[in-house]
């Protein structure tokens, strides 16, 4: 069976492009418009990994990674998470360490915008890690 | 002398026991030095109208200690800093309620103008029971005993003052504080909604030009490609001019810490390395140790030698070299980054620090800000930056060195230590 990925980004087009390109690789892919909706989808759909953009409206990709770490969500905690998003890496990490104290616990990070080859690649190597 | 001893007493005990307690203390002494009934003390309203009624001793509720006793003439004598003495409150004729004025069996009344810096603060009068005469000292020093109450007050406001203005500093500051947090937000919010369809657009091009490749000419491909770099083009714009912005707002300085050369050059080589390679350029380094501690932003100044290396990359052909080099001169760090590049026309040399300059305005790599923040960076530190073409006893290339002076940082270094163990603490409760 196909891998599920959860792809949650406010941009409606960034989905388009991304969802082309990894569904062209043969994934199975699940959208999100908003950190909530990508909470709903995880409990709902259990994916095998998931593409977070950080800045979104309701949930921000910050707060999905604070949910992530509740007891509630204790059975998807471990799922892989590569980090798409315009904001720097440093940035992002000083933000969620001054806000939580933890540190922010993701597979990989990559800025917008990414090289499709560098996307597949991060998104292969983690999946084909699991298996 | 006299005034001096009276300001010498009023500032020690002002700062020991607060204005109300002072003025309390000094009525009660008085009262029983002079073995009067009571006194009171009153001060003059901020518009000189009224007087207010604010210390009294010894005497019983119902006597009209808060209110006028004098008529308007004698009341405005002591206003001008004449002492009164009313010997018989019965048949004084400057007393305008006589009958009030005698409750509790008062009969004799001094009237003392409470005096700071030649003005009137006030007035302190004495009731007694008895008919009470002085002589010309006795009167004399009651006057200055009142004057050592209007001093206190005096210094008493002044320091409420000096409070008020720092409290005021300190909300001013607060406020800019927060209008340069505000700012900042707005800043990244503009930038996150600038790049967003940048980002979106170059998707979608990409994965043109990964899928169409084989139904497009190369003229088409090429347009596409030359699409994705001219977005790259805009995105790093819209960058530099977020750093630019977040550099002229101060924000960094909160990012200033004690920065050890070692591990903020290694950082920085190590990512030249990164960068040059792939395009066929060698890094080589030469550091002169030791180099002493500096207090900077360790961020900042690695972003700064790697925009310096990557101008040098930029202008330096496969084959060519690259050296940073680090040592001390006097009292200052000086850093060089030097290639054998194409070089800087002479011509361009003065303007190459200048915002939005580009050496060949037709290029599109680059947005012409790059050298602009080095420089801004440079400032923050308080050093210098200056770029040498051909660098010296070489026929081509360029040479862009900054210093940054060890100065004063002891002090500040010390400050901050203290601040960060507070930080710190804080991150710790987090």
């Amino acid at each position: 069976m196909a891998e599920k990925i959860l792809l949650a980004d406010d941009d409606p087009d960034v989905i388009e492009v991304i969802s082309i390109l990894l569904e062209d690789e043969g994934y199975d892919l699940i959208t999100a418009g908003d950190g909530a909706e990508a909470l709903e989808k995880i409990k709902l759909e259990s994916p095998d990994l998931i593409v977070l953009d950080l800045l979104m409206p309701l949930v921000d990709g910050f707060g999905v990674f604070n949910a992530l770490r509740e007891p509630g969500y204790e059975p998807w905690s471990g799922i892989p998470i590569i980090i798409l998003t315009s904001v720097r890496e440093e940035v992002s990490n000083r933000r969620y360490e001054l806000e939580t104290g933890h540190r922010m616990d993701y597979a990989a990070y990559l800025e917008k915008p990414a090289d499709p080859d560098e996307l597949l690649e991060t998104v292969s190597s983690l999946l084909g890690g699991r298996d | 002398m006299r005034h001096r001893i009276i300001q010498e007493i009023a500032s020690s005990v002002v700062a020991a026991g607060g204005v109300d307690n002072v003025i309390r203390a000094l009525v009660e002494s008085t009262t029983l030095g002079t073995e009067a009934k009571g006194c009171s003390f009153l001060t003059l309203s901020a518009d000189n109208r009224h007087l207010l009624h604010r210390i009294t001793y010894g005497m019983s509720e119902e006597y009209p200690y808060t209110q006028q006793i004098l008529k308007r003439e004698a009341k405005e004598q002591v206003l001008k800093g004449t002492p009164l003495l009313v010997l018989d409150v019965k048949s004084d004729p400057r007393v305008r309620y006589k009958e009030e004025a005698q409750k509790g069996g008062v009969v004799s009344i001094a009237f003392l103008p409470v005096r700071a810096r030649y003005k009137i603060r006030g007035v302190m009068r004495l009731y007694f029971s008895e008919k009470k005469k002085f002589d010309r000292e006795e009167l004399d020093f009651l006057d200055s005993i009142a004057e050592l109450g209007g001093i206190i007050l005096q210094r008493a406001e002044d320091q409420d003052r000096l409070a008020r203005d720092a409290e005021e500093a300190r909300r001013d500051l607060a406020r800019i504080r927060d209008e340069r947090r505000h700012f900042l937000s707005f800043l990244s919010m503009v930038t996150h909604d600038l790049k967003s369809p940048l980002v979106a657009v170059q998707g979608y091009l990409k994965l043109l030009l990964r899928k169409s490749v084989d139904l497009l000419d190369e003229r088409m491909t090429n347009g596409i490609r030359r699409s994705i770099q001219r977005i790259d083009g805009m995105m790093e714009l819209i960058s530099d001019l977020l750093e630019l912005s977040r550099l002229e707002s101060g924000q960094v300085v909160s990012e200033f810490k004690p920065v050890l050369w070692d591990d903020m050059l290694g950082a920085a080589v190590e990512m030249a390395h990164e960068l040059s390679e792939p395009k066929g350029v060698a890094v080589t380094t030469e550091i002169h140790r030791p180099l002493p501690e500096i207090f900077a932003s360790e961020i900042r100044l690695q972003q700064l030698i790697l925009n310096l290396v990557s101008n040098s990359v930029r202008f330096t052909p496969r084959g060519g070299n690259i050296h940073i080099s680090a040592r001390r001169d006097e009292d200052s760090v000086v850093v060089c980054v030097e290639d054998n590049g194409e070089g800087i026309e002479p011509d361009k040399l003065p303007h190459v620090f200048e915002e939005f300059y580009k050496g060949d305005p037709e290029s599109v790599e680059g947005t012409g800000l790059g050298l602009s923040i080095c420089k801004r960076i440079v400032d923050m530190h308080h050093g210098r930056i200056w770029a040498e073409s051909p660098p010296p006893h070489k026929e081509t290339g360029t040479r862009v060195c900054f210093s940054i002076p060890v100065g004063v940082t002891c002090h500040i270094e010390e400050r901050w230590k203290l601040k960060e163990n507070g930080g710190r603490n804080n991150v710790d409760i987090l």
